[in-house]
């Protein structure tokens, strides 16, 4: 469906340049979070440290949006769908700020993990970032497109998420007890499968956010059975 | 001692009542049942059913020339002051039909009171003069009854402190603000059950503005009330449901919370975000 321009252009400029700063948010903060897993299998510190460096841009961007946000409410008083937009990307910032909070996070520990010789159990972090990776790009697909579907399966995946968390968790802790040698190791590992979940979470709430733009309905807190 | 549920129940009774979510008002004072009325050869209103709440804020929205003041008007038959109108559907008043060939246009005007976009006092009454004026039209002269109606309807118009020392004084040398609040007090003083505002604050500034805003919050406690305004964030600001117009037709109504955060209907969503080609 094509959306009618509004009669003031510079609402609509002020609109756009919103969106392009959430979008271009959201690219940063999964690009880190790639380089994070990336510099974690392939122990590469460098990808590491770029993607601790791509934080601070992460911070600014969400400065900006709130910013821009306040501003388009103060000068152009938007209703409807222009306000559930506005509203929406300013709930959804602080999200994705803090998937790139947890990429850092996953970088600083990788950066600690690659001192020490490989540990095999790394591998165990592949399918829960491929899970959270997933689900942290469809929620932003589901805003960006306005697709209420997408962002109900994204709700729906949380769940499987914190279980692989919850496995991988109780996997590494029997591993803790078993080997005291790389009690450190398997701990950092128990703590960036930790924040992978955490990005569930935040792609979770951004898809919630995602129906209310699209659609007006507020799907938080309600029983999954209730949302799907 | 209180338990914090009980604080915020008091609160809330002393604060603002919660916006309806009901889609239909509960009470109605005006039904409005396939109302269309022409001018001469040109449709104005075209098929409009329409249930006004009562003691609720009405807003009527729309472009210019979409029907909103001529629907405003039907509402007391002001409308049939205009030459060459026609007019078919009904219009009933907490179920009377006002437009019955028994009913009386005068007492209907009485009973649904009329406060314009531009502030009309009369030009050569004093204020207390202009404010008692439909009751001594209607034949009161008992001045004790009168002084009273005057005090409590300039009281009602949040006017009274400003003026009571003035009362001999023009109506028109009150500022623009003040004018519109004295003619809401005249329309007051025959004890209406209905106000209709045709872009009461259209000439006003802010401040004025926020005084009639604030008294129409305090009058539908008491009154039905029904505006037309082009402001869509003082429709937002005062009402409680809101009527999307267009072409003389009635496009949506419902809640105001609803219709300004998730319309129903494409043209409303198109007319209050600004996109209407």
């Amino acid at each position: 469906m094509v959306v009618p321009k509004h009669i003031l252009g510079t609402f609509d400029d002020a609109l756009t340049s919103l969106r392009k700063d959430l979008l271009m948010m959201a690219g940063l903060a999964e690009r880190s979070l790639d380089r994070a897993i990336k510099g974690l299998l392939q122990r590469d510190d460098d990808l590491c440290t770029h993607a601790i460096a791509d934080d601070e841009e992460i911070d600014q961007l969400e400065k900006q949006i709130d910013k821009d946000g306040f501003e388009i409410l103060l000068r152009y008083q938007p209703v409807a769908s222009d306000l559930r937009r506005v509203i929406s990307a300013i709930k959804l910032s602080p999200n994705i700020e803090r998937v790139g909070d947890q990429a850092t996070n996953i970088a600083k520990r990788a950066r600690k993990l690659n001192r020490h010789p490989p540990l095999p159990e790394v591998q165990m972090i592949v399918p829960i970032q491929a899970h959270a990776m997933s689900m942290f790009k469809d929620s932003i697909n589901a805003f960006a497109r306005e697709n209420v579907e997408l962002a109900h399966s994204v709700c729906s995946r949380d769940k499987q998420l914190d279980d692989m968390n919850r496995d991988a968790n109780r996997k590494l802790t029997e591993l803790m007890m078993e080997d005291r040698e790389q009690l450190r190791g398997y701990f950092n590992l128990i703590l960036i499968s930790r924040a992978l979940e955490r990005v569930g979470d935040h792609a979770t709430n951004i898809a919630e956010d995602a129906v209310y733009a699209a659609a007006a309905e507020d799907i938080r807190h309600k029983s999954l059975a209730a949302s799907v | 001692m209180e338990t914090p549920e009980q604080t915020v129940m008091e609160r809330l009774e002393h604060g603002s009542a919660p916006p309806p979510d009901a889609e239909v008002p509960a009470a109605h004072t005006f039904e409005v049942k396939n109302v269309s009325i022409w001018y001469g050869e040109k449709l104005a209103i075209d098929n409009v059913t329409l249930d006004v709440a009562a003691n609720a804020v009405t807003a009527i929205i729309g472009p210019s020339g979409c029907g909103k003041s001529t629907f405003l008007r039907a509402l007391n038959r002001m409308h049939e002051l205009t030459p060459k109108t026609r007019m078919e559907g009904t219009v009933l008043l907490n179920g009377e039909d006002l437009y019955s060939s028994t009913v009386d246009p005068a007492i209907v005007r009485r009973r649904v009171g009329m406060v314009f976009q531009k502030s009309n006092p009369f030009p050569t009454m004093t204020i207390g003069e202009n404010v008692v004026i439909g009751l001594r039209l209607n034949g009161v002269r008992n001045q004790r009854f009168l002084n009273e109606r005057l005090e409590k309807s300039l009281r009602m118009a949040a006017l009274w402190d400003e003026v009571k020392d003035d009362l001999h004084k023009p109506g028109t040398s009150l500022s623009g603000g003040q004018q519109q609040r004295l003619c809401i007090a005249r329309a007051l003083a025959v004890e209406p059950e209905v106000i209709l505002m045709d872009e009461p604050c259209s000439a006003l500034d802010p401040i004025a503005t926020a005084k009639i805003e604030e008294l129409i919050y305090q009058l539908k406690a008491r009154y039905t009330i029904v505006t037309v305004t082009h402001n869509m964030q003082q429709a937002g600001r005062v009402s409680d449901y809101t009527a999307f117009f267009y072409l003389g037709r009635l496009i949506e109504y419902g809640p105001t919370t609803k219709i300004f955060t998730n319309p129903g209907e494409k043209q409303t969503e198109d007319y209050i975000t600004g996109r209407f080609g």
